[in-house]
């Protein structure tokens, strides 16, 4: 893809897009500033010793403003190139990237920012954390290799959904944090204070037409911009190397790396419809009904973003960006090189068993034996597996309700039947971590591995 | 309402109750049904000196209940009699009755037409009142309509009738049908052109046979040539609709190359080799290598046993790996890394009489079932 592009032409190229990008931060901090001064909303951060001239945040980011329009012009001038991390950053950062650096690393991530929402949603802070996030794409374009994924015709507009999920997922913490903040002070929700009511014709309608006419705009600029991401021509004994499915189901694609293709491929997605559809019959909580609120619906604000943001979202990135060749996985800056070698010596749990702990060989049955004498031959060969599975499911329940104080308090309020559906769906849930990080510690390949049945969990 | 003369229905049968010794306290808008006065009213309407206004049937009606059955037409009276009778309380008066007595008090019996405006006002005021059916008070179950309805008529059946319905039972109350009794009729005598006959002795009656058969087809067919040409040829579209359907199911060309084919002598394969030139056209690697210690020549189908990619050979590496999921296999074809549950998959292979390798790919061995100690899975070196 980009073996056949020099390094200084490559960085022609991109010093282009550079200037362009940090010009737009800037005029969008410029924008930023003009609105908080105009406002009245600039908060004073402290008063210049000696002339008593106030330093608001409107100057902060006009100052910002300034740096990212000199940024700018450096990158026309042949600048691009030094505006980058530094080598060794780049390179500890693949060396340490790995799946499950990359996926626990997120998931504390999001605790941390969910634990210090009522910091992080404050709209100075998360302004600072955008342009963070967008000078370090800056410099991180100049990197090749980088920049051949991000920049791939394919991957952008999945960056620009990353940043738009971003903002859709501040925008509601931030109200509910505010929200909150109101309750405890005893006063009602914002959402309660202006429930006035407008009309469909012409709040509505016309708010949907701008919507539309500004999509369209964005589809045709988008199609102009973006050449089509046409591929060779499809043969049956050739599959293209990675072989990638739709970004929405990368998810899914990289759960199937885990899992048997009818276990990724059918039960769980089943279990994921039929599990949102058990909401209203799970969820017992009436808080939060018509307003944005997090303290009030802890349990399923959390489970929710866990399996959003955690089981699907970073997937799909992870699908996208950082999986390459033969579904290696490569770090940011790192080639996609095809001939990587990656040691992942899978192994089931059976093997474990029996060859690494017992030293006895796996229980086979003679080939001429009767079918039923090989079932009861394989069954005793994943006897292990099936024994951890029925006492995860079995046991799970149960010990949740007598080891935490929260679901036992879950257990007495919903009943029997509603609390194993909501428990046996959170241990499904818990079930697809936990098997990826036992393949990618222990080299766990299957628990139960029946392929005699096409039955593998 | 003003009016003096014009009194309305609550007024009337204020007066009427007082009359009565007020021992009905029946509320008004129960009593009156919605209906009634309408019909009533266009009944009289044409007020014809020969036709008996509605008030008069109902006084009529009535007095043939406390009589006995005396009115002008015995059989619709009997019935009205029947129907009414059980409801008849005495002392009670119905509302007709106080109708009937308060016009004839207040106009003097030629009221007949007069009321009509007013109980149709009255009837308009009353109608969602008048809704709470009027059977449900206690004493008129012998609503206005079923006596009405009587008086013209009608069957037994009580309710509100249209004009056209009344008329239509009036007109049938004379000519009632009688049911007649189903009875087979005798079987007509066989005609002679029936009756068994000598065999025929002349040669013209074939002819005749042949001419009429053919008169009958040729009538037959014109007679009804339109359905006959539509249907025929409906018929031999969807024939060959039919036809053309079975015949898309061969389709004209060769949907794989052949099952069998030779894929050269066994010593073009050096020890340890995987080709893979055959997989582009035939999807197969032929490998030279070993199984359970044993050398051996095999042919591999080249689809992940996970999903169905096709996994690339990579020879520095040695081993066969899928982009798809990242699934690995040894160079026998035993899966060791990724999701694929099983090894690849064998096809037969033996020694053609010439000497050559060829690959059967009708047939196939799948390891974990044991089918690769099959001889005809490999071919030995």
């Amino acid at each position: 893809m980009h073996g056949h592009v020099s390094y200084e032409d490559f960085i022609l190229q991109v010093a282009g897009f550079l200037t362009t990008y940090y010009l737009f931060i800037a005029a969008m901090n410029g924008l930023a500033a003009f609105y908080l001064w105009q406002s009245g909303r600039a908060k004073e951060l402290f008063r210049l010793p000696g002339s008593g001239l106030a330093v608001t945040t409107v100057h902060v980011w006009l100052l910002v403003a300034g740096v990212f329009t000199i940024l700018s012009a450096y990158a026309t001038n042949g600048g691009a190139a030094a505006l980058t991390l530094p080598q060794a950053v780049r390179d500890f950062a693949d060396a340490r990237m790995g799946p499950v650096v990359y996926t626990v690393g997120l998931l504390l991530l999001l605790s941390v920012l969910y634990l210090g929402r009522n910091f992080f949603v404050k709209p100075t802070v998360a302004w600072a954390g955008l342009n963070l996030s967008l000078l370090l794409m800056g410099i991180s374009m100049t990197d090749m290799d980088f920049a051949s994924i991000v920049m791939k015709p394919d991957n952008v507009p999945i960056v620009a959904m990353i940043y738009l999920l971003g903002f859709f997922t501040w925008l509601s913490a931030s109200k509910a944090v505010q929200n909150d903040a109101r309750t405890a002070r005893g006063e009602v929700p914002l959402e309660k204070l202006d429930d006035e009511k407008v009309l469909v014709w012409p709040d509505l309608v016309y708010t949907e037409l701008i919507c539309m006419i500004a999509l369209m705009a964005i589809l045709f600029v988008w199609a102009i911009l973006l050449q089509a991401p046409l591929e060779e021509p499809a043969s049956t004994v050739k599959t293209p190397n990675p072989s990638k499915a739709p970004w929405y189901f990368l998810g899914l694609q990289e759960m199937l790396v885990y899992y048997d293709p009818w276990m990724a491929g059918v039960v769980l997605p089943g279990v994921v419809v039929g599990g949102l559809m058990a909401i209203p019959f799970i969820d017992f909580n009436k808080q939060g009904n018509g307003y944005y609120t997090i303290n009030e619906r802890k349990f399923a604000y959390c489970t929710f973003q866990f399996g959003f943001l955690v089981l699907w979202v970073t997937l799909i990135v992870m699908g996208t960006f950082l999986r390459g060749p033969n579904w290696n996985f490569f770090g940011f800056y790192e080639t996609w090189d095809a001939h990587k070698v990656e040691a992942l010596n899978n192994v089931d749990l059976s093997q474990y068993f029996w060859v690494d702990l017992l030293h006895t060989g796996r229980p086979k049955a003679a080939d001429d034996a009767p079918m039923i004498v090989k079932i009861g031959y394989i069954l005793l060969r994943e006897s292990v597996g099936i024994m951890l599975l029925l006492f995860y499911f079995g046991g799970g329940p149960p010990a949740m309700v007598i080891y935490s104080k929260f679901f036992r308090k879950m257990f007495l309020r919903m009943g029997f039947v509603r609390y194993m559906v909501l428990s046996n769906l959170i241990l499904l849930m818990a079930l697809l971590p936990i098997k990826m990080l036992a393949r990618w510690t222990v080299d766990m390949k299957y628990f139960v591995s029946i392929p005699e049945y096409f039955l593998n969990f | 309402m003003a009016d003096k003369d014009e009194l309305s229905i609550e007024q009337i049968l204020a007066a009427a109750r007082q009359q009565d010794g007020g021992g009905d306290a029946v509320p008004v808008s129960e009593t009156v049904p919605a209906e009634t006065p309408k019909p009533a009213a266009k009944a009289a309407a044409p007020a014809k000196p020969g036709k008996m206004s509605v008030a008069e049937m109902l006084a009529a009606a009535r007095v043939g209940d406390a009589g006995g059955g005396a009115s002008e037409s015995p059989a619709p009276a009997s019935t009205a009699a029947k129907s009414a009778a059980p409801a008849k309380k005495p002392g009670a008066m119905s509302v007709a009755d106080m109708l009937a007595a308060a016009r004839g008090d207040k106009s003097g019996g030629a009221a007949a037409a007069k009321p009509a405006p007013v109980s149709k006002k009255a009837a308009a005021k009353a109608a969602p009142a008048a809704k709470e059916p009027a059977a449900a008070t206690p004493s008129g179950p012998k609503d206005t309509a079923s006596i009405l309805s009587a008086a013209r008529g009608g069957a037994a059946k009580p309710g509100p009738i249209t004009k056209a319905e009344a008329a239509a039972r009036a007109k049938d109350a004379g000519v009632a049908p009688v049911k007649k009794k189903a009875t087979a009729p005798p079987m007509p005598a066989k005609p002679d052109y029936a009756k068994t006959v000598a065999a025929p002795t002349a040669s013209t009656e074939r002819r005749g046979f042949l001419v009429a058969a053919t008169a009958i087809f040729a009538g037959t067919f014109f007679m009804t040539s339109a359905l006959a040409i539509g249907f025929s040829s409906l018929a031999v579209t969807m024939l060959l609709w039919v036809l053309g359907t079975a015949r898309f199911m061969f389709p004209n060309i060769l949907t794989e190359p052949p099952t069998k084919f030779k894929v050269g002598f066994p010593d073009e394969y050096a020890p340890g080799q995987v080709a893979t030139k055959f997989k582009a056209q035939f999807g197969v690697w032929v490998a030279r290598y070993e199984y359970n210690g044993q050398p051996e020549i095999y042919a591999l189908q080249s689809v992940c046993t996970h999903l169905g990619c096709t996994p690339n050979w990579l020879e520095g590496e040695q081993k066969f790996k899928c982009p798809c999921h990242g699934s690995g296999f040894y160079k026998d074809g035993v899966n060791f890394e990724g999701p694929a549950p099983r090894p690849l998959e064998r096809f037969a292979i033996r020694l053609a009489d010439d000497g050559q390798l060829e690959v059967d790919k009708s047939r196939k061995f799948k390891e974990e079932v044991g089918q690769w100690n099959d001889p005809a899975s490999y071919v030995s070196v």
